[in-house]
């Protein structure tokens, strides 16, 4: 049977996480740097809505606010971490291999798989607001050699069409997981169809700027819906408003017993 | 006898994983710990989330992995 949910801007998990105490540690820029979070699935202290989606356990939303905010060196193994640029610029730095520092502005994006392990760090070292939605999944292996790819989207030349930035397509980067994200900038009126890979497969749709209908759901800006299990693999996208920003990720919807237990739980939710 | 399959658990926090049957001798728990053994105090070595934010995964090794992951 066809499942779907909708989380609307407000139903995130909004957190504001600043410099200071305990948490300077963690959060860079003190005493002025906070950075604002709005998380889609369970993530920290967010720990009353959806667990994730697929492999899939978080998708947050962040600013960095003030020069030198964000996350100091802290370390992490296993999960595959992406991250998508929209404003400001982003200094990535990662002890994973041979080490790398990266400077990322808008339409830039990273995949980090930590695998065996390695420390990163994640700065924005203007005055300017650094705006990025981080991604991180479960990787198909534990212990991976860590990699490190990067790429941009050119919103210029890719407008009005579904752009695959992380999967198996052609000049997407690489991931170790059954799962794809692609982007659509596109102007109102248009209308555009996402198919899904096979019955296995769901899609998470986040409308970052704009508004769309997604499957028939109206959707505005921040809001986002999940599609699993479905007889008709084509997901309808009508487009709402001039420069909308949809973020679609396609995944193999593992076998999860967490996530299940909660649907049980949230029936109708 | 047929006793329980060892599990391997994800800490959310940052991906740290807990195999039982490799347990984490570096943190003072012998190979075959299991994860019920472990105290609720406990928490991720790596990055301090609580245990109950730990999930059991079902995830192979990459090659090689399995090494790795008895050492961290």
């Amino acid at each position: 049977m066809s499942k779907s949910f909708i989380i609307r801007d407000h139903e995130r998990g909004h957190d504001t996480i600043r410099s200071d105490g305990t948490r300077s540690s963690y959060i860079a820029g003190h005493p002025d740097g906070f950075v604002t979070r709005a998380s889609s699935f369970n993530f920290h202290d967010y720990q009353s809505g959806r667990p994730g989606f697929g492999p899939v356990r978080v998708f947050g939303d962040e600013i960095f606010h003030g020069a030198g905010c964000g996350y100091n060196m802290h370390p992490h193994h296993n999960f595959v971490i992406c991250a998508f640029v929209f404003e400001g610029q982003l200094t990535h730095i990662n002890t994973a291999g041979e080490g790398m520092v990266d400077q990322l502005r808008a339409g830039d994006y990273y995949v980090f798989s930590a695998g065996s392990g390695g420390k990163h760090s994640e700065l924005s070292v203007t005055s300017e607001d650094m705006h990025a939605i981080y991604l991180w999944l479960m990787p198909r292996q534990l212990f991976l050699p860590p990699t490190y790819h990067r790429a941009h989207f050119d919103y210029r030349r890719r407008r009005n069409t579904i752009v695959q930035l992380v999967g198996d397509a052609d000049t997407a980067l690489p991931i170790p997981q059954d799962l794809r994200v692609s982007r659509l900038m596109a102007d109102a009126g248009r209308s555009f169809t996402y198919t899904l890979r096979s019955r296995g497969h769901g899609a998470y749709i986040f409308v970052r700027e704009g508004s769309a209908t997604v499957d028939g759901v109206a959707l505005g800006r921040r809001d986002s819906a999940g599609f699993s299990d479905r007889d008709d693999p084509a997901i309808t996208i009508d487009i709402g408003e001039d420069d909308s920003d949809i973020i679609v990720v396609e995944t193999i919807m593992i076998d999860d017993d967490n996530i299940k237990a909660w649907e049980h739980d949230h029936a109708g939710h | 006898m047929n006793p329980e399959p060892f599990m391997r658990l994800m800490c959310l926090g940052c991906g740290f994983s807990y195999d039982e049957a490799l347990g984490l001798p570096e943190h003072g728990l012998a190979p075959g710990t299991r994860w019920a053994d472990i105290p609720e105090t406990w928490v991720c070595p790596d990055c301090g989330t609580p245990k109950h934010m730990f999930e059991m995964v079902f995830i192979g090794y990459a090659e090689g992995g399995s090494d790795l992951a008895s050492a961290a």
